[in-house]
C-alpha cells in the first residue's frame, strides 16, 4: 500500500476523507536542542501543580474534602504560634536529611543510605551520651562530632567500592540501611535497652546531651544548627572554587578528570560530607527532638530527603522550602490520621506522587513531541 | 541431622522468589532498561497475593493476581523509561517509594496487615507446585532470550537500540513489553513470598529482597541459570536464619539477619572484582533511545 | 525511465535549523552516484529520508516513479533502499547471522544463510556467519552492512562515508565493489566529502552545502578546483607549512604498552619522540591503537607498561590527566562533546576551569564568577568563538566548530609546552579546519611539541613536519616532510 506523497497536515490530524486509508498518527520525539528559563520554571511549576491536584483528589476519595483540606492546612501550619513552632521544629531535621541527600545527588552519588547513615551516626552519638565520655560542658560537641563520624564511617564503604571498582552506590548504600537497622535493634533489645521500663529504646540522654531549647514554643537550636548549615552549603555551592567543580564533574565528569580537575578528591569529599551530614540527621532527631534513641526514629527520612533533594533541585534553598513543605505535609497527615482516620501511609503515597510528577516534568524539558501522519 | 534436613527442606521456599524476580530483571535489563524497582514490583505483587488469599481466591489465582499487580506496576514504569525517557534511576527510586506508600496504604485502609492467610500447600518432599515450576520457567526465560525472534529483538534493543531501529524494530514497543513481561515475573516473587513463605502482610514485607536481586542479576552476568544458582545460595543463607535460631544457639539474632544483606555486598565486590562484567551487561543499559537525535 | 530512487523538494528542519531546504536527489539503476558536501552540508541527513530513517517535514520519496512513504530502514530496505552508515548499525555481540536475521525477521534462518551466502560469494566476500561481529575487522563489518541490505532485497544502496574508516588499500577495494554492484544492477549512492572518489569512482556527481543543492555534474565536465569552490562556496584550499625550526626532544614514548578495550589491541610497545617547535602526525588506520594513544599521553590511561617521558619532568607514565596538565601538557579530545565540554554547563564555565585550577580566581573557597567571565569574554573573542549568544549559554548549543574552538580555547590557556590532538577536525567544515590547524600551527611556532592523531591521512600531510605510521600499536615507520604519500600508506597496512 502506497500513500500519497505530501500529506497535508489538516489530514494527518486523523479523520479519514474519502478515497483515502485513514491515517494513523505517530509520534515523533525531537531533542531539544535549547529551553528558556521561563519554559523550565513553567514546566517545574506545572507538574507541582499536577501533583498536588492528583493528591488533593487522592484524598478527597478518602473522605478528606478539599474545603476540610484547607482548613485543616492553616489550622496546623498557621493557625497560632505553637502550630508554627511545630512546623518549624519539623523542618529542622527534614533540613537537615534533604541537605545529605543533597550533597552526594550534586556529586552525582546516588546515596540511599540516609537511614543507615542517620542510624549509626546516632549510635555512635549514644555511645558518647550513655558511657558518658567526656565532660558535660563537651559532651553534646562530642556527640555531634561522633554522630558526624559514624555517618561517614558508614558511608565510606559505598563510596570506596564506587570509586575504586565501580560497584553500584544505589545499591550498597541501601542494603547498608538494612544492616544499621538490625545493628539498631541489637543494641535496643540488647545492652541499651531502657533499663527502667524495659522498652525497647535507650535511656533518656541527660540534659547535657540534648539540644537545649530557644526559648520559643518547642523550638530547640536544631533549626538554627540546620539553617546554618544551608546557609554555609549554598555559599559553598555559588561562591566557592569547590563548588563550581563539583558541578563541572556533575554536569561532565570524563571532561573534568581530563582537564585535570581531581574528580576522585571532590568525589570523596562530597561522598563523606553526605555520609557526616547524615549522621548529623540522626543526632538532630535524637538528641534535638526525642531524647533518646528509639527504634524507628529514622523511619521516614530516606524517603523524605531524596524527594526534598530532588524538588529542591540539590539547591540549598530549594531543600529548604521543600523542608518546610514536607514538615506542614507530614504534620497535615498526621493531623487527617487523627481526625479522618485517613491512613498515615497517604503521606508517603502524596510524596510518591510529587517525585513522580516532577521526575515526569523532565520529559517535557528534554524533548518536544509532535505528531505525524503515517500509512 | 534433622538440623540439615529442616534446613534443607525449607531452602528452595527461600530461593523461588529469588529466583523468579532475577528472572524477571534479566528479561528487562536484556532489553536495556536498568530496573532499580524490582523492590516495588515484589510489593505491589506481595499484597496483591495477600488481598486476594483474604478474598478468598485460591493461592494459585493469587499469584496470578500478583503477577498481574507487578504487570501493573511495570507499565507505569515503561511509561516513565521507555515512554517518558525519564532517568532510569530516579524513576526505579520513585516507583519503590511509591509502592511502598501504595501497598502500606492500601492493606491500613483494607486492614490486610498482619491477617494470617493459608498458604500454598506441598506436593512433593515438601515443596509446593512453584518451586518445580521455577527451573520450567528458569528454561522458558532462556528460551525466550535466546531461541525466538522476540528474545534476539530484546537482546538487540539492549545492546544497540540504533541499530535496532535501523532494523525496524520498535524500541519504545519492545522495551514496554520486555519492562511488563519482567515486571510480572517480579510480581510474581513477591506474591510467592506472601503467600508461599510469611503466609502474613506486614509492611515492607520484601524486605529487600528486590535490591538483592538485582545484585544477583549482576553476580549471574545477566543469565538465568547462573541467576537460579545465585538464588539458590541466597536460600540457603536465608533458610539457615530461622534454622539456627530454632535451635535455640546462642547467636546474636540480629547480627544473624544481616546476613543475607552482608553476603549481596560481598557477592557485589566479587562481581566487580572479577571485573569481566562489561562484557555481559548489556551495551546500552541505562541508556535512553530516541530517533531523530542529531548526532 | 523512471529513476530508481528519487526524493522530491525534501526539507527537514531540526529544533529551527534548517538542515534540507528543498532538495530533489536521484539515483538511476547501474550508476554510482556521488553526493559531495562537506561536513554539515546536509548529506546524511537526506540519505537518512531516503533510507526511511527520519520523516521529511516536506517533500516526498519516489522508488522507481512511485510515491512511497517509508516507515523506517527496515521498510525501504524491503523496498529496495539500503543505507550503510558510517557508524555501523550492527549489534557487536551478535554473530553475523543474527545480525542478519534481526533485519530480516520474515525469511527462516536457513534460507537467509543459503541467500548470505551466495550474495558473499558474489561480492567476493568471504565471511563465516556464526562470527561475533565485534571480532571482526571494520572493514570486514562493513562488507557485513552491504551483505544486510542486499540479503533484504536491496537494489539502491546507499554508502555514508564509507572510506572514512579504512585505509587506502581496502578503499580501493570497497570502490571496486561499488562499482561491480553497479554494473550488477543495483543504483548505488555514495556519500562522501572526498573530491577523488567523486571525481575517479562516480557516474554522476550532486553537490549540497547548506541544506540546498548547488550543483549536479559528471565527472568529465568539472574538476577538482570547480568541486571545491562549489562545495565550499569559495576556492579555499590549506597549503602545508613546514616548521621553521625544529627543537630538542620535548616527549618521548618509550615501548609504552596500553591493553585496548573491547577487545581491540591497544599499544604493543609504541616509542616516538616528539621536539619543540615540531608537529608530530600520528598517521594509521582506525583502531591501531590511536584512542590508547592518545589515552596514556592525556594520562586518562596509565599505560600498563613503558615510559612515557616528559623533558624536565622525567617519566610520568604514573600521573594522572591533573600532573600532566602541571607538566605542560594539553589535550584536545576526539569527542569533544564527551570529553571535551560540560555540556549543561555554560561557555564562561568551561572556559574558566584551566583558570580555576590554576587559583586564578581564588583559592578553594573562592570562585571569582566576574573575573572568571571576564577572561571568558576575551577568549571567545581571541578565538573567534562564533553563536555565543551570551556567556551563560549551554556550551552544547554550539556547532562542532565553535564547540572545538572553546576547546582550543581553554586547551591553550596557559601556553602549554606539549598539546596531543586526537582527530582534531573530524566532523569539521573546511573553514573550521582550517581555522584549528591555524591554531595547531601556531602552538607549534611558539616552541610547543605538539602531537597530532589523526586516520585522515589527507590532514596528517597538510600538518605535520615528521609523521609516525601506527600499525598494530607500534610506529612502524616514520617519515619527514615532505613524505611521500604512497608509501605511508603502504606503511598503514603493512603487518608485523
Amino acid at each position: 500500500m502506497t500513500e500519497a506523497p505530501g500529506v497535508e497536515r489538516s489530514q494527518a490530524i486523523g479523520i479519514a476523507t474519502a478515497g483515502r486509508p485513514p491515517l494513523r498518527l505517530v509520534p515523533i520525539l525531537e531533542r531539544r536542542s535549547t529551553i528558556g528559563d521561563f519554559e523550565r520554571i513553567s514546566v517545574y511549576g506545572a507538574s507541582l501543580i499536577v501533583a498536588a491536584l492528583i493528591s488533593i483528589s487522592l484524598l478527597a476519595v478518602a473522605g478528606v474534602a478539599p474545603s476540610a483540606l484547607g482548613s485543616e492546612i492553616a489550622t496546623v501550619a498557621f493557625s497560632s504560634p505553637r502550630a508554627l513552632g511545630s512546623v518549624l521544629a519539623q523542618t529542622a531535621p527534614f533540613l537537615i536529611a534533604g541537605l545529605a541527600t543533597a550533597i552526594a545527588f550534586r556529586a552525582n552519588f546516588w546515596n540511599i543510605g540516609l537511614e543507615g547513615q542517620m542510624i549509626f551516626g546516632a549510635i555512635c552519638a549514644s555511645v558518647v551520651a550513655i558511657y558518658d565520655i567526656g565532660p558535660e560542658w563537651l559532651r553534646l560537641p562530642l556527640m555531634m562530632i561522633a554522630a558526624a563520624v559514624g555517618g561517614m564511617l558508614w558511608i565510606a564503604g559505598p563510596g570506596y567500592l564506587k570509586l575504586k571498582i565501580g560497584v553500584s552506590e544505589v545499591i550498597t548504600t541501601l542494603l547498608l540501611n538494612y544492616v544499621a537497622f538490625n545493628l539498631l535493634l541489637n543494641q535496643l533489645y540488647g545492652p541499651w535497652q531502657d533499663p527502667v521500663s524495659r522498652f525497647p529504646h535507650t535511656e533518656a540522654y541527660d540534659t547535657a546531651e540534648r539540644m537545649p531549647f530557644l526559648g520559643w514554643e518547642n523550638l530547640s537550636w536544631a533549626l538554627p544548627f540546620a539553617v546554618v548549615l544551608m546557609l554555609g552549603l549554598w555559599w559553598v555551592y555559588s561562591m566557592s572554587r569547590f563548588g563550581y567543580l563539583t558541578d563541572l564533574m556533575r554536569s561532565n565528569r570524563e571532561m573534568a578528570r581530563a582537564v585535570g580537575v581531581p574528580v576522585v578528591g571532590l568525589s570523596i569529599a562530597a561522598i563523606l560530607g553526605s555520609g557526616a551530614v547524615g549522621g548529623l540527621t540522626g543526632f538532630a532527631i535524637t538528641a534535638g527532638v526525642e531524647g533518646r534513641m528509639t527504634q524507628d526514629f529514622f523511619t521516614g527520612y530516606l524517603f523524605a530527603g531524596v524527594l526534598i533533594a530532588f524538588l529542591g533541585r540539590n539547591h540549598p534553598l530549594g531543600v529548604a522550602a521543600f523542608a518546610i513543605f514536607m514538615a506542614i505535609l507530614l504534620l497535615v497527615g498526621q493531623s487527617l490520621q487523627v481526625f479522618f482516620q485517613v491512613p498515615f501511609s497517604l503521606v508517603q503515597l502524596i510524596q510518591a506522587i510529587f517525585i513522580v510528577c516532577v521526575a515526569g516534568s523532565q520529559f517535557f524539558l528534554t524533548y518536544r513531541m509532535h505528531w505525524r501522519g503515517a500509512a | 541431622m534433622d538440623f540439615l534436613a529442616n534446613w534443607a527442606a525449607s531452602i528452595p521456599a527461600f530461593a523461588v522468589p529469588f529466583a523468579l524476580a532475577a528472572f524477571g530483571l534479566i528479561i528487562s535489563e536484556k532489553a536495556g532498561v536498568l530496573n532499580l524497582g524490582a523492590e516495588g514490583f515484589m510489593l505491589a505483587g506481595a499484597l496483591a497475593g495477600v488481598g486476594l488469599m483474604i478474598a478468598g481466591a485460591p493461592p494459585l489465582l493469587a499469584l496470578a493476581g500478583a503477577a498481574m499487580a507487578g504487570a501493573a506496576m511495570g507499565l507505569l514504569f515503561a511509561v516513565m523509561v521507555a515512554g517518558l525517557r525519564i532517568d532510569h534511576v530516579i524513576s526505579g527510586l520513585a516507583l519503590v517509594f511509591a509502592s511502598g506508600a501504595l501497598t502500606s496504604f492500601i492493606a491500613a485502609q483494607y486492614r490486610w496487615t498482619n491477617t494470617a492467610i493459608g498458604g500454598l500447600e506441598p506436593v512433593l518432599l515438601e515443596q509446593d507446585i512453584v518451586v518445580f515450576a521455577t527451573p520450567f520457567i528458569c528454561l522458558a526465560v532462556v528460551w525466550l532470550l535466546q531461541r525466538t525472534r522476540f528474545g534476539l529483538a530484546i537482546r538487540a534493543v539492549g545492546e544497540n537500540p540504533g541499530a535496532a531501529d535501523a532494523a525496524g524494530i520498535d524500541v519504545t514497543n519492545v522495551r514496554f513489553a520486555a519492562i511488563i513481561l519482567g515486571a510480572a515475573l517480579i510480581g510474581l516473587a513477591g506474591g510467592y513470598l506472601t503467600v508461599a513463605v510469611t503466609r502474613i502482610w506486614v509492611d515492607g514485607v520484601v524486605g529487600g529482597r528486590g535490591w538483592i536481586a538485582i545484585a544477583l542479576v549482576i553476580f549471574a552476568r545477566w543469565h538465568p541459570w547462573r541467576a537460579l544458582l545465585g538464588a539458590l545460595l541466597f536460600g540457603c543463607i536465608e533458610a539457615l536464619i530461622p534454622r539456627i535460631a530454632a535451635t535455640g544457639a546462642d547467636v546474636p539474632r540480629y547480627f544473624l539477619q544481616m546476613t543475607p544483606y552482608l553476603a549481596t555486598l560481598a557477592v557485589m565486590v566479587w562481581a566487580a572484582m572479577r571485573g569481566s562484567d562489561r562484557w555481559a551487561q548489556p551495551a546500552a543499559l541505562g541508556q535512553h533511545h530516541v530517533r531523530e537525535d542529531r548526532t | 525511465m523512471a529513476a530508481a530512487l528519487a526524493l522530491k523538494d525534501v526539507t527537514k528542519v531540526f529544533g529551527g535549523f534548517r538542515a534540507l531546504d528543498r532538495i530533489s536527489f536521484s539515483a538511476t539503476a547501474g550508476e554510482v552516484h556521488a553526493l559531495l558536501g562537506e561536513n554539515g552540508a546536509g548529506k546524511s541527513t537526506l540519505m537518512n529520508i531516503a533510507s526511511g530513517i527520519y520523516t521529511p517535514d516536506e517533500g516526498h520519496i519516489e522508488i522507481d516513479g512511485t510515491p512511497v512513504v517509508l516507515k523506517g530502514a527496515r521498510d525501504a530496505a524491503l523496498r529496495g533502499v539500503g543505507m550503510v552508515h558510517q557508524h555501523f548499525k550492527l549489534v557487536r555481540s551478535f554473530s553475523v547471522l543474527d545480525n542478519l536475521r534481526l533485519f530480516n525477521p520474515q525469511t527462516a534462518p536457513s534460507a537467509l544463510s543459503d541467500r548470505a551466502k551466495s550474495l558473499a560469494a558474489q561480492m567476493g566476500f568471504n565471511i563465516d556467519l556464526a562470527r561475533t561481529v565485534g571480532t571482526l575487522g571494520v572493514a570486514e563489518q562493513q562488507r557485513v552492512e552491504i551483505l544486510k541490505v542486499l540479503v533484504a532485497g536491496a537494489q539502491i544502496v546507499i554508502l555514508d562515508e564509507p572510506t572514512a574508516v579504512l585505509s587506502d588499500e581496502e578503499g580501493n577495494a570497497l570502490m571496486a565493489l561499488v562499482r561491480s554492484l553497479a554494473d550488477a544492477g543495483n543504483a548505488v549512492v555514495l556519500v562522501t566529502h572526498k573530491l577523488n572518489e567523486a571525481l575517479f569512482h562516480s557516474d554522476r556527481i550532486t553537490v549540497i552545502r547548506s541544506g540546498r543543492k548547488i550543483v549536479g555534474t559528471i565527472p568529465s565536465e568539472t574538476d577538482a578546483k570547480r568541486l571545491t569552490t562549489d562545495i565550499v562556496g569559495e576556492y579555499l584550499v590549506e597549503e602545508p607549512a613546514l616548521s621553521a625550526a625544529a627543537g630538542s626532544v620535548r616527549l618521548g614514548l618509550v615501548e609504552v604498552q596500553q591493553p585496548g578495550s573491547d577487545g581491540r589491541k591497544g599499544l604493543r610497545g609504541a616509542s616516538f619522540n616528539a621536539r619543540g617547535g615540531e608537529i608530530y602526525g600520528v598517521a594509521g588506520v582506525a583502531g591501531n591503537g590511536q584512542d590508547e594513544l592518545a589515552d596514556v599521553l592525556s594520562g586518562m590511561a596509565a599505560p600498563e607498561a613503558g615510559k612515557i617521558e616528559i623533558a624536565g619532568a622525567g617519566d610520568v607514565a604514573a600521573d594522572g590527566p591533573d600532573a600532566r596538565r602541571r607538566h605542560g601538557v594539553a589535550t584536545i579530545p576526539v569527542d569533544r562533546y564527551r570529553q571535551g565540554l560540560a555540556g549543561g554547563m555554560s561557555v564562561a564555565d568551561n572556559l574558566a576551569v584551566r583558570g580555576a585550577l590554576a587559583g586564578r580566581y581564588g583559592g578553594w573557597s573562592r570562585f571569582d564568577r566576574r573575573a572568571a567571565r571576564k577572561r571568558a569574554a576575551e577568549l571567545v573573542e581571541s578565538f573567534e568563538i562564533q553563536g555565543v549568544r551570551s556567556l551563560g549559554q549551554r556550551s552544547a548549543l554550539l556547532s562542532g566548530g565553535n564547540a572545538q574552538k572553546l576547546v582550543l580555547a581553554r586547551e591553550f590557556e596557559g601556553d602549554p609546552s606539549i598539546v596531543v590532538a586526537h582527530s582534531p577536525t573530524r566532523g569539521l567544515d573546511v573553514r573550521a579546519s582550517a581555522a584549528v590547524h591555524g591554531r595547531l600551527r601556531k602552538a607549534r611556532d611558539r616552541g610547543a611539541a605538539v602531537v597530532v592523531i589523526s586516520e585522515d591521512l589527507d590532514e596528517i600531510m597538510l600538518l605535520s613536519d615528521r609523521i609516525g605510521v601506527l600499525s598494530g600499536g607500534r610506529i612502524t615507520a616514520e617519515f619527514s616532510a615532505p613524505a611521500d604519500r604512497a608509501a605511508i600508506g603502504q606503511a598503514m597496512v603493512g603487518h608485523d
